[in-house]
């Protein structure tokens, strides 16, 4: 095998150290060591051709319409030993408990903004804030059955949540199907470690979705805009694994105040709605007008209870950019805990002395949207140019409160298969939790890797890749 | 002043229309200004009845069968309490009123135009009477003229247009407000405009001043709604309208609506009048 | 089943089978085409362009009718939605849009004929030459089916996907005769070669040259050729095996909608099962052919209405 790019000194690295290898991953080294790099290349060259003919694809927007894309997937695993699961588990599910929390208390008695912790402002006329939430009571008061969180590490190896994601977060499907792809090309490596399986994630899924309902036996769908999102294939695929429906909005009606599907054999009654779509676009008799999306009259029958959303609307207002930066202070007044997982320190640049700061160091700091998403609208100061430097200075100046800024981060890196050989790149990961009657995870997550040198970016709508994410159940043999 | 009201609203397809759904909002809730003394709705199809995001009383009413048209009608009478009777309710809390939308978003000629009924005490509100003063400049500035919007027209659209109808001005007077830090509603109802059978489906606005939503009607520039049966307020018109429906096939639609709004014991004394005239015309005819 | 879901199986089957008819057809004119004019050749070339009712706009793009245009329009034009390669793109469109209820071979296999399909454009028809092109089409057509019947639960979906597929064949056998006949007709001077050929290649068309000689001794006759085509109960595209399918996947769907289906195909089956040669005759083969278009069709929008409008 050609040798492996050393890692920079000032970052954390998976694998590599200075002692050489980390012990969780002394195994795979070994085998990767003695693997010519000839079968490295043609187990790439399969993986790429059965992903592609699985349809294992995502959109990409802006593109001429239905343009599918492979997101690359890198060969190399990325390893978290037990010991840092478990921890992360921990912070996780701390975190998720806090948020919801946080999500009824702001639809009901809102004394997290009586209390002064967060400006009321912020939060009531956050457009995220749907007032049709107010005083409406969900079972079990679960606001999100399912969460993406970003997790990165800093040069210390230490994680640090860079963003939570309550609203529709993807990736699952990558998690799963690189996991199958995994085991096809190197069934060697799974019977020789003992990587936590991550399959039954559709169970726990479905498990979660039904226990959000009060009826019987509750019929779950899943709604997607169609096959034209960049996600589809992640409707269908969940939606296929879980043995449920996968509708779009003009399969359902309401009627009645309930809701109902078009089947060949007549309506028939929908409980639970896991929506891959926004708030925005999900009754256009209650919100935008032109969405053909979304299913006429839902809210009403949303709001009396007799169908449940996954996640729920409004939840969009926790994981905003601008109240990111207060979930350690949710954590605290809800749970009364000390927060296990730290956030990325952060600069609101609504607050004047934050915004003199950002000003004055811009040149170091990543500077972000506090609605964007996918790595849109984001400056990212080392790398920017002075022009770019001026812009932002201007639009800082110009809508201070629709921006937050964060220190350059140095996420860590993994040893990543690319056309020069095996080279550290950088990477984050998505646990995803569940919360129903109790709050589950799938060891792991979605590791994103940015493919180009150098590069901080993991959206796969900018050239970012994945990689199997293994947490490893006993020392490795 | 006892208000009587028949509102019907016609929709006839070009083509047929398989399914349609409708959110109304027709049903006025009684409150301290006004009392409720009888009410009907009558609409087609599958009807559930529910309260929406702001309390209103919401229909939503489904048309399963094929159909070429849509017949609503709301009919009923009031009792208009005559002093102003501003209300107090903050179940949602009054600030949720300054969130702006698509439609009640400013522009630099609005703000222009707001600035100068900032409060003079720099850490004051302004106060009523400020927006009193804002509503009579409103009206002064954008005069009522129908056929210059429609009804997606934004409160930007209609005050760089010069002219609008009452839709338009409650737009622009809530944005105004929200941009001032006032909490501001946009109102619809019926206005019993005093000459008898006026066109009076009407729009106005609330806003949220010395602890409770005073009415703020800009076209008729009134700062009392003793006139006025409220049907429902939101954001804005959008969440606020009347009938709000969606449809599958039909083609093109035309719309007519009338509403008639008449003083209940004027029309007593009408109806008495007409009744002797006929009396008359009988036994002249019998003569 | 979600009505759209059935819709779009429906529509993915019914574009598949028409794919594959228009394969048959072009090989045959293909054949034909290379054959001196006076056995036809000519005609050959129109017939699959009067089949499907597309001459007009054929001649809109190509200025001359020969082989090549011909090939190039109904095999790779993106223009010409009745081409192979946009019913193969609207099969995979369906498809991908209900794949969660394909098996996962089933939707590999149809995605995979696909991405070759493109491939195989853009290097053009001369880079492999149209015979071999045409065969692998119809193999890609017999892998799906075979993935589709092999590892598909045999439920509504799959009653959905054979509904579509046998009212596309039926369709096309009734169409692929009746313009035959018009073709041997306007020939007053009946030619025993040219007949021989125009039969040929009819049978050819629709997989049946095999089966014919197998059934029947002795030379192609109008009266052998229409009993196998419409009343024969083992041809796997003759009218009466496709509409005897067809009942039987009505049948099978569950619930108690597509009565008026069933009735009238219930009706025509009844026609076809207890049908004669001589009856058929006496009423005039080509009056016969459009009534059964006619009913094909009605049966065609009462699916529609039954199963996908009406829910």
């Amino acid at each position: 095998m050609t040798a492996i790019e050393k890692p920079a000194p000032h970052l954390y690295d998976e694998m590599l150290c200075n002692e050489g290898v980390h012990e969780h991953y002394r195994a795979y080294l070994q085998w990767l060591e003695n693997t010519p790099d000839a079968t490295l290349e043609q187990k790439r060259r399969e993986a790429d051709t059965l992903f592609r003919r699985f349809g294992i694809t995502f959109n990409v927007y802006g593109e001429e319409e239905g343009t599918e894309r492979l997101i690359p997937f890198d060969l190399i695993p990325r390893i978290i030993p037990a010991s840092e699961w478990t921890h992360l588990e921990r912070g996780l599910r701390q975190r998720v408990t806090a948020l919801n929390r946080f999500l009824h208390d702001i639809y009901h008695d809102q004394e997290i903004l009586r209390a002064g912790i967060i400006p009321a402002d912020q939060v009531l006329t956050n457009q995220q804030f749907q007032v049709a939430m107010l005083g409406v009571d969900l079972p079990g008061h679960n606001y999100i059955p399912i969460t993406g969180v970003d997790l990165i590490r800093d040069s210390d190896g230490e994680y640090f949540v860079l963003e939570d994601n309550l609203r529709t977060p993807s990736g699952v499907s990558y998690m799963l199907e690189n996991r199958k792809m995994m085991m096809r090309l190197f069934p060697e490596l799974f019977l020789a470690q003992g990587v936590a399986p991550v399959e039954h994630y559709p169970n726990l899924l479905l498990e979660t979705l039904q226990s959000a309902s009060d009826a019987d036996s509750p019929c779950v769908v899943v709604l997607t805009p169609g096959r034209y999102n960049s996600a589809f294939f992640e409707h269908a695929f969940l939606a296929q694994q879980m043995g449920v429906p996968l509708v779009e909005g003009a399969d359902l009606f309401v009627r009645n105040g309930c809701v109902f599907m078009r089947t060949t054999t007549g309506p028939r009654q929908v409980h639970v709605i896991y929506r891959r779509i926004d708030d925005a676009f999900l009754d256009p008799l209650a919100f935008n007008p032109d969405s053909m999306l979304g299913v006429p009259g839902l809210l009403s029958a949303y709001r009396d209870g007799n169908v449940i959303l996954a996640n729920a609307l409004g939840t969009g207002v926790a994981d905003d950019k601008s109240i990111y930066p207060y979930v350690p202070d949710m954590i605290r007044f809800y749970l009364d805990e000390e927060p296990i997982l730290n956030n990325v320190p952060t600069w609101v640049c609504r607050r004047e002395e934050d915004l003199a700061y950002v000003l004055e160091h811009l040149e170091e700091l990543v500077v972000k949207e506090v609605h964007g998403a996918g790595g849109y609208g984001m400056l990212i100061g080392p790398k920017a140019g002075p022009e770019e430097l001026d812009t932002f200075r201007q639009l800082l100046r110009d809508n201070p409160a629709n921006y937050i800024a964060q220190p350059t981060l140095c996420l860590s890196t993994c040893p990543t298969m690319v056309n020069e050989g095996i080279a550290p790149r950088h990477i984050d990961l998505r646990p995803f939790v569940l919360s129903g009657s109790e709050i589950k995870l799938v060891p792991g997550g979605l590791t994103r890797v940015a493919l180009r040198e150098g590069s901080l970016v993991v959206n796969s709508s900018q050239g970012g890749g994945t990689k199997d994410t293994w947490v490893l159940e006993g020392a490795p043999c | 002043m006892k208000l009587s009201i028949d509102h019907v609203t016609d929709f006839t397809y070009d083509t047929e229309v398989t399914h349609s759904i409708q959110y109304l909002r027709l049903t006025p809730l009684p409150s301290a200004g006004q009392q409720i003394l009888q009410w009907h709705l009558d609409v087609p199809g599958s009807v559930h009845r529910t309260l929406d995001t702001y309390g209103n009383v919401l229909h939503v009413c489904t048309v399963d069968q094929p159909h070429q048209g849509i017949t609503i009608r709301a009919q009923g009478s009031a009792e208009i309490s005559e002093d102003e009777q501003p209300e107090s309710d903050n179940r949602i809390p009054p600030e949720v009123f300054l969130r702006t939308s698509p439609l009640t978003q400013t522009s630099d000629a609005m703000r222009e135009f707001a600035r100068g009924f900032r409060a003079t005490n720099a850490d004051a509100q302004a106060g009523r009477h400020q927006l009193i003063e804002l509503m009579s400049a409103l009206l002064e500035r954008i005069p009522y003229r129908s056929g210059m919007t429609h009804v997606q027209s934004s409160a930007a659209d209609a005050f760089a247009q010069g002219f609008g109808v009452c839709q338009d001005h409650s737009h622009i007077f809530i944005a105004c407000c929200r941009w001032l830090g006032i909490p501001a509603r946009y109102v619809s109802g019926y206005v019993h405009a005093g000459d008898d059978q006026h066109i009076a489906s009407h729009a106005w606005a609330e806003a949220w001043v010395e602890n409770a939503w005073h009415s703020f009607d800009v076209s008729n520039g009134l700062s009392s709604s003793n006139h006025h049966l409220k049907l429902a307020h939101g954001i804005d018109y959008l969440d606020a309208s009347p009938v709000r429906g969606v449809r599958w096939g039909g083609g093109a639609e035309s719309m007519r609506t009338y509403a008639l709004v008449d003083q209940m014991d004027r029309r007593a004394a009408r109806l008495r009048d007409k009744q002797k005239d006929r009396l008359q015309e009988q036994q002249q005819a019998q003569q | 089943m979600l009505s759209r879901t059935a819709n779009s199986i429906y529509w993915m089957a019914r574009s598949l089978e028409r794919a594959e008819n228009l394969t048959r057809l072009l090989d045959v004119s293909h054949n034909m085409s290379l054959m001196p004019n006076s056995k036809g050749g000519q005609q050959e070339l129109l017939a699959p362009l009067t089949i499907t009712g597309r001459l007009d706009q054929f001649r809109e793009t190509y200025p001359q009718l020969n082989a090549e245009a011909l090939l190039d329009f109904f095999l790779f034009d993106e223009a010409n939605d009745g081409s192979i390669f946009s019913c193969i793109r609207s099969a995979r469109d369906n498809a991908h849009s209900v794949r969660d209820k394909l098996s996962s071979e089933a939707w590999e296999s149809i995605n995979a004929t696909w991405l070759e399909l493109r491939h195989r454009r853009q290097r053009g028809i001369s880079h492999e030459g149209v015979k071999s092109l045409i065969d692998w089409i119809k193999q890609r057509s017999h892998e799906f089916r075979g993935a589709a019947y092999g590892t598909m639960l045999h439920n509504n979906v799959f009653h959905f996907m054979r509904l579509g597929t046998f009212i596309e064949r039926a369709d096309n056998t009734a169409r692929i005769l009746r313009v035959k006949l018009e073709v041997m007709e306007s020939q007053h001077n009946s030619n025993h070669a040219i007949d021989f050929y125009q039969w040929n290649a009819l049978l050819q068309s629709l997989g049946a040259y095999e089966a014919y000689h197998d059934k029947y001794t002795g030379g192609l006759t109008t009266r052998n050729v229409t009993e196998l085509l419409i009343l024969s109960a083992e041809l796997p595209r003759s009218l009466r095996y496709c509409i005897g399918a067809l009942m039987s996947q009505l049948i099978a769907i569950e619930g108690d909608q597509g009565q008026a289906a069933k009735r009238l195909c219930a009706e025509l089956h009844a026609r076809l099962e207890y049908g004669e040669v001589d009856f058929i005759t006496r009423f005039g083969l080509h009056e016969y052919l459009n009534d059964l278009l006619r009913r094909i069709h009605t049966i065609g929008e009462e699916i529609h209405r039954s199963y996908w409008e009406g829910a």
